[in-house]
């Protein structure tokens, strides 16, 4: 009969970890459902790059949102890439666009708690993570949604907004949940 | 085409897609991509859908660039416009043709995904009716106290981790009693080939696009 | 054969809480079938676990002593090998599979063995065969019943060639007719397979003749019985009293289905006011999805009409108003973090606020025995304790109609008692029309005002 030492595993990537971020990546997929009524209504008209902007926040919750559940090195691009996964797959069939800027925004939380050493799940890590994920993914829409075409202060206005946006659904929001999953106790570590 | 080499595919078009400037070479990729969609038998009719679903948002692209652009108008706002399209187009011509299973499936055996990875998001797929009716609920639950849950509340999001957790348990342990173990090979019942020259045509496809990108700067 | 035996264990899910099994001691009688019964929250589901050695790999510790599989410990078999010799066949038959259809479950099952095409094809072949569920073979396994889902879960079983079967409630969404083919299969591996066969049920009919052990799980610990005392079935008391006349929620011409099987249909009721009515009928007929279209939450056909209005064309939200809903699963109600909280939000939005004053809620709260945990959060509160604060919010929303789905699991006698005085005072002084469902009769029916029972998709009023 074949043994392990079932101690030494559990450090990497549990099966119950893939399913749980996953089912809330359904979940969000849901919540996504609709909520991009509004984005579509403002995306079909000359408001959009502030679209994108405003609501960036809530597409890329689900990364920093896994990094504080699951406090594992890459739990927080995983888990935004197991978002983007879940929706290409289920909800829609953008394919390629939603699984890169997955990547991008996943890249992005993770330098932040990583700005830590991985030590700061909490304030300081959420934070570092919203300045990195705003950053980056601002650099990427200049390429992709062709930002760098704009003025000056065109980009300045989205800049700020996209940080705000992603600085209460990606930050604060997250970290009140955290501490409501905390205080509920659902989570043993 | 596997879907292993499609995803591939997918990923070295679209990146370099990101950065390429040009209406001709965006018009290209969604062409090729519509007829391959074609090929493999997609109903006309979804691939209209899709199209017509995201005309407002090219339009919404191209709106912006004649607004904001900061130089040549006309031609920036094609080209962002038609890129919207040829992503959609790039995207479908992986998830229309091939159920969620056989992309999972030969990503797992190709590229050589980790099957925790595979089967954890096989399993939560086939929860989704599961998910929805706990939605409902969750929804319910708070309605019935007088209350409406928000998208900007911390409570709402504690519920569905609360859901999420008990689903993820249950069925992660019935997994492993049914033997699935993390990190021990598995066998496959049934094998998707994937032949050298799907490969080689990928690499094709991916390095002619890039190089007609630089060598010719199409408009 | 295969041994398994807990050898003294004592496991804690939690290292601030005590332990929920303590130096426990149990071995399997190989070839033989044995029932474990007891109330929920005792202490079975851990038990099973433990030997299936899904715990504590998926939570908790074992504080002492061993789960021993063939004298490993079983935590350190990987569960590829675990599975050819322990399986499990879970309470929530529909999330144990994690496969779309029947066929590609048990490839999936298989594949762990690490078997080859031709074994595969085999074992598929043979246990689909065996039980007679060859033309199941391409269904999708979601749209399938509780029943029905339980038997492929027993042939996948079956397949992986387990020599012990551990079944874990296995009949809590199973109807009648699928349980008692079940505990035949079951008997049958026993007979011709030498199969070890546990089986943990809170209800004990049905198993004379079939079981060689029966043991008890109570407060007072795990004792073996007599197997012959299983043959006397306890008479389940009747509910006396019709149905009166005077009511607000109508419903005409009703029916809905469930994964494309017709459970109910042509159903007219009207819920009288200020009675308590007990909704019965078999596991799996279909009594939470009836609560489900009442409370807009499930697709139905005909119509349902409160005060005269159609539910069609009332918004979920203030439908939510007339119509309470007390889910089977407590942690699906709960909407705040403590159970101070939980009560306060009720209060708040009480349809009557008068008659729920302070002082009222004071003595509810002290009847019910909650008075020490307001602060603790809901979710690391017992089982019992969730029951009793999920009913006592609904009570105090007090909507006009109230549907409760088995709101007396797993409370011992007295909480029973005391629920069941505060919900028969909240209805009569506020007149409420309260619908009910409890697998459990004894002491609750004598607070129950009429009994309807849903059967082969009829409900129709049982009369004493």
């Amino acid at each position: 009969m074949q043994t392990y030492d079932a101690k030494k595993k559990k450090k990497t990537w549990a099966l119950k970890d893939v399913i749980f971020l996953a089912v809330i990546g359904i979940f969000f997929g849901i919540i996504y459902q609709v909520w991009s009524y509004a984005y579509y209504a403002m995306a079909a008209t000359p408001l959009k790059p502030f679209a994108n902007d405003a609501t960036l926040g809530v597409w890329i919750m689900a990364g920093p949102l896994a990094g504080v559940l699951i406090q594992k090195i890459g739990s927080s691009v995983i888990g935004e890439m197991l978002a983007a996964a879940v929706e290409m797959l289920l909800f829609s069939s953008w394919g390629a666009s939603t699984l890169i800027s997955g990547f991008v925004q996943g890249i992005g939380s993770e330098l932040g708690f990583a700005a830590t050493g991985y030590r700061d799940w909490g304030k300081r890590g959420l934070l570092l993570s919203t300045l990195f994920t705003t950053i980056i993914t601002f650099v990427w829409d200049l390429a992709q949604s062709g930002y760098m075409e704009y003025h000056l202060p065109l980009l300045t206005v989205l800049f700020v907004v996209r940080f705000i946006s992603i600085g209460f659904f990606a930050g604060v929001l997250v970290a009140m949940i955290a501490k409501m999953v905390d205080k509920a106790g659902v989570l043993k570590k | 085409m596997n879907p292993a080499a499609v995803f591939v595919l997918m990923l070295g078009i679209g990146i370099p897609l990101t950065f390429i400037k040009s209406v001709i070479l965006n018009v290209v990729v969604s062409s090729v991509c519509l007829a391959y969609l074609l090929f493999c038998k997609v109903k006309p009719k979804t691939l209209l859908t899709m199209l017509l679903v995201a005309l407002p948002l090219a339009f919404g692209s191209y709106v912006s660039q004649r607004f904001y652009a900061s130089h040549d108008q006309v031609h920036i706002a094609w080209i962002y416009a038609t890129r919207i399209i040829a992503y959609l187009n790039l995207g479908a011509t992986l998830t229309l043709p091939n159920s969620v299973e056989n992309i999972l499936f030969n990503l797992a055996e190709h590229l050589n995904f980790s099957k925790t990875f595979v089967y954890g998001m096989l399993s939560s797929f086939n929860m989704i009716h599961t998910i929805r009716v706990q939605w409902k609920r969750i929804r319910y639950s708070a309605l019935v106290r007088g209350e409406r849950y928000r998208l900007f509340q911390p409570a709402l999001y504690l519920r569905i981790i609360v859901v999420s957790l008990n689903l993820s348990g249950d069925l992660a342990q019935a997994m492993t009693s049914q033997g699935f173990s993390e990190g021990f090979p598995r066998s496959r019942y049934e094998k998707d080939e994937l032949p050298v020259w799907q490969w080689l045509l990928v690499s094709i496809l991916i390095v002619s696009y890039v190089a007609c990108a630089i060598i010719f700067k199409p408009w | 054969m295969t041994s398994l035996r807990l050898a003294d264990v004592t496991f804690s899910y939690d290292d601030c809480e005590g332990p929920i099994v303590e130096n426990f001691s149990y071995e399997l009688d190989e070839g033989t079938i044995s029932l474990i019964s007891g109330p929920s929250g005792c202490g079975k589901s851990t038990v099973f676990k433990l030997m299936a050695g899904l715990l504590p790999q998926y939570g908790g510790k074992i504080l002492s002593g061993k789960v021993l599989l063939e004298n490993a410990e079983i935590e350190s078999v990987v569960p590829f090998e675990r599975a050819k010799r322990v399986a499990m066949l879970f309470q929530n038959p529909n999330r144990q599979f994690a496969m779309k259809t029947v066929f590609s479950q048990f490839v999936f099952a298989l594949e762990n063995l690490q078997l080859d095409h031709q074994e595969i094809e085999e074992r598929i072949n043979d246990a689909l065969k065996r039980f007679e569920l060859e033309d199941f073979k391409d269904r999708n396994l979601q749209e399938l019943s509780g029943g029905e889902q339980q038997r492929i879960a027993l042939a996948l079983v079956y397949s992986l060639k387990s020599s012990v079967i551990l079944l874990d409630e296995p009949f809590a969404n199973v109807d009648p007719e699928n349980r008692s083919k079940l505990l035949e299969d079951l008997k049958r591996l026993q007979k011709e397979q030498r199969k070890t066969i546990l089986i943990s049920d809170h209800d004990s009919s049905g198993y004379f003749g079939i079981v060689d052990h029966w043991y008890r799980f109570s407060s007072q610990g795990f004792v073996e019985k007599d197997v012959n005392e299983l043959k006397t079935r306890e008479q389940q008391p009747k509910v006396i009293g019709m149905p009166k006349n005077d009511a607000r929620l109508f419903w005409d011409d009703l029916g809905f289905e469930v994964s494309k099987r017709k459970l109910l249909s042509n159903s007219s009721f009207c819920l009288p006011t200020g009675q308590i009515g007990l909704l019965s009928g078999k596991n799996g007929c279909g009594k939470s999805t009836l609560f489900a279209c009442l409370c807009k939450l499930h697709e139905k056909t005909g119509k349902i009409t409160f005060d005269q209005k159609d539910s069609d064309k009332i918004k979920l939200s203030k439908w939510a108003k007339n119509v309470g809903c007390a889910f089977q699963n407590s942690l699906d109600q709960f909407i705040k973090l403590t159970v101070e909280e939980e009560i306060l939000a009720s209060r708040k939005n009480t349809r009557h606020k008068d008659y729920w004053s302070e002082e009222r809620i004071q003595k509810a709260i002290k009847a019910l025995n909650l008075t020490g945990i307001m602060k603790h959060s809901v979710y690391r509160i017992s089982g019992g304790q969730q029951k009793k604060l999920q009913l006592l919010v609904m009570l105090i929303m007090a909507q006009p109609i109230l549907l409760i789905d088995e709101p007396f699991a797993g409370l011992d006698q007295e909480s029973l008692e005391v629920s069941c005085s505060l919900l028969k005072e909240t209805v009569e002084n506020l007149q409420l029309s309260v619908l009910l469902i409890s697998h459990q009769r004894v002491r609750v029916v004598s607070f129950m005002d009429y009994e309807i029972s849903l059967e082969n998709g009829i409900l129709k009023e049982v009369s004493a």
